[in-house]
């Protein structure tokens, strides 16, 4: 026995009309989701005997999720009743992803500064919670984690850019470090260093179009400007820029750059073989001869960075985090009383940046972008052998000092990459000028990035 | 009471007769109900998407073709499509003609350690992508790669691999045939082993070369296993995303940003309303490409 053929078709006629209007009705993208940001309120339960609740907190894997995991236990001895389930997760790889779907979203995560902009929509506005604290913050920070005069971020750490350099090498040349007051000395102190060794390439520009803009970030930061303005205006055809890229420029020219991509092999070999001398780059590349160097361990020391010009500012930022908290969040008050604690408490940043058992010495690689905290006499973490025993800790907070503010980082910028990063590279390799880099980044970033966002 | 039993038993012949007419749509509706969830409504839901400007929160602006618009005056659109084209060229015509051989050399019953190179041919396939990418990245350093080192032993000057605009293409399609080529040979063989040995037995006796058996005899009986072979890495090539993405990150300069990749680089962005058109027009490009490639290779007999 068989079906009728017109039946069948009839069915699945019926089946498939029906199922494509439900389908199209019920397929308009954010029809169910709010436009504007929620804002997080102070919670009601502040006193810490009253806090209870369970929390899940995103944080990126590694050594830094053991010192986090070590601070959340400091955290759980003043709010006893708040359980923490702590998770090592790839957040570049998943959180704007579960922010968008809303599916298991975390009631708080570590991210990016330039992230945060980009996926504002998702996260409670933090305004009024963090308003206490806004003058002992680092002005850089809140602007990196403001968006529409909204905070978005609970702001962590601040990573002031220094001058890393050969004691021994510079010795040797002659050169006193702390003459290098600008750009222009450093290029001098580096032809110095290169006519005494001719083998050296003494600078180290980076060759990771990602890093070098954001390595091109902290000059500009340095220099009281960035890639957009607060309005998100793009202000790369600046006097700023132009001298950044005419220096690099310079550089590459005066044969003094040692073009390698960052703490990779070839980045490594020729730190270590004494051809790097310079590498104007972050605190975080304390971690290089902490952990990565062998033959020049101990050689290397940290200064503020030069000026771009006498009297100008001695750093700028590099990177950094701060955290998040999903506007889906089930707890969100419990984390934001987490994150108050590791932030802007005496007990938080020492547990978080003080000598701890993943390191002995204490967190190096950045400083809290909490002002109370940056006290070059009252220092978070010790000095450290591998930078022949420097007090790291006042070198980078006297820098941090400088840094001016800047402006939000456009949802945009990781994209820009693309374009300006890549152009960098160009200029680094002889394929471009400065004002080429300028003129055909603009234009893309403009016409793909910024005209569409 | 005689009534009642009657109308009962209408009732349940009604009954038993409405079953088997709806028993097979009952038999078939989970099929449906997953398919409809997981694939008419995604699909749907993309197709909305891409005629929207959406970031995943908020309301949706509807910008009608606004994304499709944008995205064929993008020279970066473009430029992805062509380097998907170039990493097809370099990838599928090899892949064919080196999988064939392999293929036929494994179909062979004469061969030594046949069971040997049968896993050794596999054994990438099953092998997890992101560890050979590392393994790529190691070996085909600038400096301190393998192949770089082994070319200094001979006097050669070191290649950018990973870090020319000119080597990368095919160092990353290389990997790409290392993966996915014993795929290409299951495809293959299992097409070599329908053909019946009767038919190379008379052409032996015919005095047919072991070249003209191959040429007029292998190719032709498997030409369907090639075109479902060229088909399905012509998708495959053109949604490559993994290899570049670990390897390169899409560059250097964009060199190896594969359609699949500048895909991602929106959805990444949020800019899903951006990413679902993209999605759609590459469907629309691998579907034509499909299509030109199955009439291309269609066996003679299915064209007439």
């Amino acid at each position: 026995m068989s079906t009728p053929a017109m039946a069948r078709r009839g069915f699945l006629k019926g089946a498939l009309g029906i199922g494509a209007l439900a389908a199209a009705g019920a397929c308009a993208p954010g029809g169910g989701t709010s436009a504007a940001p929620s804002k997080l309120a102070k919670p009601t339960v502040s006193a810490s005997t009253s806090a209870k609740g369970e929390i899940t907190i995103w944080n990126r894997s590694g050594d830094l999720f053991k010192v986090f995991d070590a601070a959340i236990g400091k955290f759980r001895e003043a709010y006893p009743g708040v359980k923490v389930n702590h998770l090592a997760v790839d957040i570049d790889a998943k959180l704007a992803n579960t922010l968008i779907s809303g599916t298991d979203v975390p009631d708080g995560s570590f991210w990016d500064d330039a992230k945060i902009g980009g996926q504002s929509e998702h996260l409670y506005d933090l305004t009024d919670l963090i308003a206490p604290y806004r003058d002992k913050v680092a002005p850089y920070k809140l602007s990196v984690n403001t968006v529409g005069g909204k905070i978005f971020g609970v702001p962590w750490d601040l990573d002031p850019g220094l001058l890393w350099y050969r004691e021994d090498i510079l010795q040797d040349a002659g050169v006193d470090p702390a003459g290098i007051g600008t750009y222009d000395d450093l290029l001098t102190a580096a032809r110095t260093i290169k006519e005494k060794d001719p083998k050296t390439k003494p600078i180290h520009l980076d060759k990771n179009p990602f890093l070098g803009q954001l390595w091109l970030e902290m000059l500009a930061n340095q220099q009281g400007t960035s890639l957009a303005d607060a309005q998100g205006k793009l202000r790369l055809e600046s006097p700023e820029y132009r001298r950044t890229l005419g220096w690099i420029q310079d550089a590459v020219k005066g044969d003094l750059v040692t073009h390698a991509p960052y703490l990779e092999a070839a980045d490594i070999n020729t730190l270590d073989s004494g051809q790097q001398v310079f590498v104007p780059w972050a605190i975080w590349w304390s971690f290089a001869p902490q952990q990565l160097l062998k033959a020049t361990k101990g050689k290397w020391r940290a200064a503020p960075l030069p000026a771009w010009t006498p009297g100008g500012a001695r750093s700028g930022a590099m990177g950094g985090s701060s955290f998040v908290i999903p506007a889906k969040a089930k707890n969100p008050e419990l984390a934001w009383l987490l994150y108050e604690f590791l932030c802007f408490t005496e007990p938080g940043c020492t547990a978080v940046y003080g000598p701890n058992s993943i390191y002995p010495g204490g967190l190096s690689t950045s400083v809290p972008s909490f002002t109370p905290a940056l006290k070059a006499d009252k220092p978070l973490f010790k000095p450290i052998d591998a930078l022949g025993g420097q007090d790291l800790w006042k070198v980078a907070v006297e820098a941090a000092a400088t840094i001016p503010a800047a402006a939000p980082i456009p949802v945009w910028w990781a994209q820009s990459v693309d374009y300006l990063g890549d152009n960098v590279q160009r200029l680094i390799e002889g394929k471009m000028s400065p004002d080429d880099v300028i003129a055909e980044s603009a234009k893309k970033i403009q016409r793909n990035l910024i005209d569409r966002a | 009471m005689s009534s009642l039993t009657a109308t009962t038993a209408r009732r349940a012949a009604t009954g038993s007769r409405r079953l088997p007419r709806l028993s097979p749509y009952l038999f078939i509706a989970p099929f449906f109900a997953v398919f409809a969830a997981f694939g008419v409504y995604p699909l749907v839901y993309a197709l909305r998407l891409s005629f929207t400007r959406w970031r995943g929160a908020g309301e949706a602006t509807w910008v009608g073709v606004g994304n499709y618009v944008y995205l064929l005056t993008n020279p970066d659109f473009w430029a992805s499509l062509g380097n998907s084209a170039v990493m097809w060229l370099l990838i599928v015509p090899v892949q064919v003609v080196a999988g064939l051989g392999a293929a036929v050399l494994l179909a062979n019953a004469r061969l030594r350690l046949r069971g040997l190179f049968r896993v050794a041919f596999i054994a990438p396939f099953v092998t997890p992508l992101v560890a050979m990418a590392q393994v790529w990245i190691v070996v085909f350093d600038e400096d301190y790669g393998l192949v770089n080192h082994v070319l200094g032993l001979v006097g050669l000057p070191a290649v950018g691999w990973l870090t020319s605009t000119a080597w990368a293409k095919p160092t990353l399609a290389l990997l790409f045939l290392w993966k996915t080529t014993g795929f290409a040979i299951i495809i293959l063989l299992a097409g070599l082993q329908a053909v019946p040995g009767a038919v190379y037995e008379a052409a032996s006796i015919d005095g047919a070369s072991r070249w003209r058996q191959f040429w007029s005899l292998t190719v032709p009986l498997v030409r369907r296993s090639i075109a479902f072979l060229v088909v399905v890495q012509t998708l495959a090539v053109f949604q490559m995303f993994a290899e570049p993405y670990v390897v390169t990150e899409g560059g250097p300069y964009g060199s190896t940003t594969t359609a699949g990749l500048y895909l991602y680089d929106h959805i990444s962005a949020s800019d899903l309303g951006t990413g679902a058109a993209n999605s759609f027009l590459l469907v629309l490009l691998v579907f034509g490409l499909s299509l030109g490639a199955v009439r291309l290779l269609r066996p003679k007999d299915e064209v007439s």
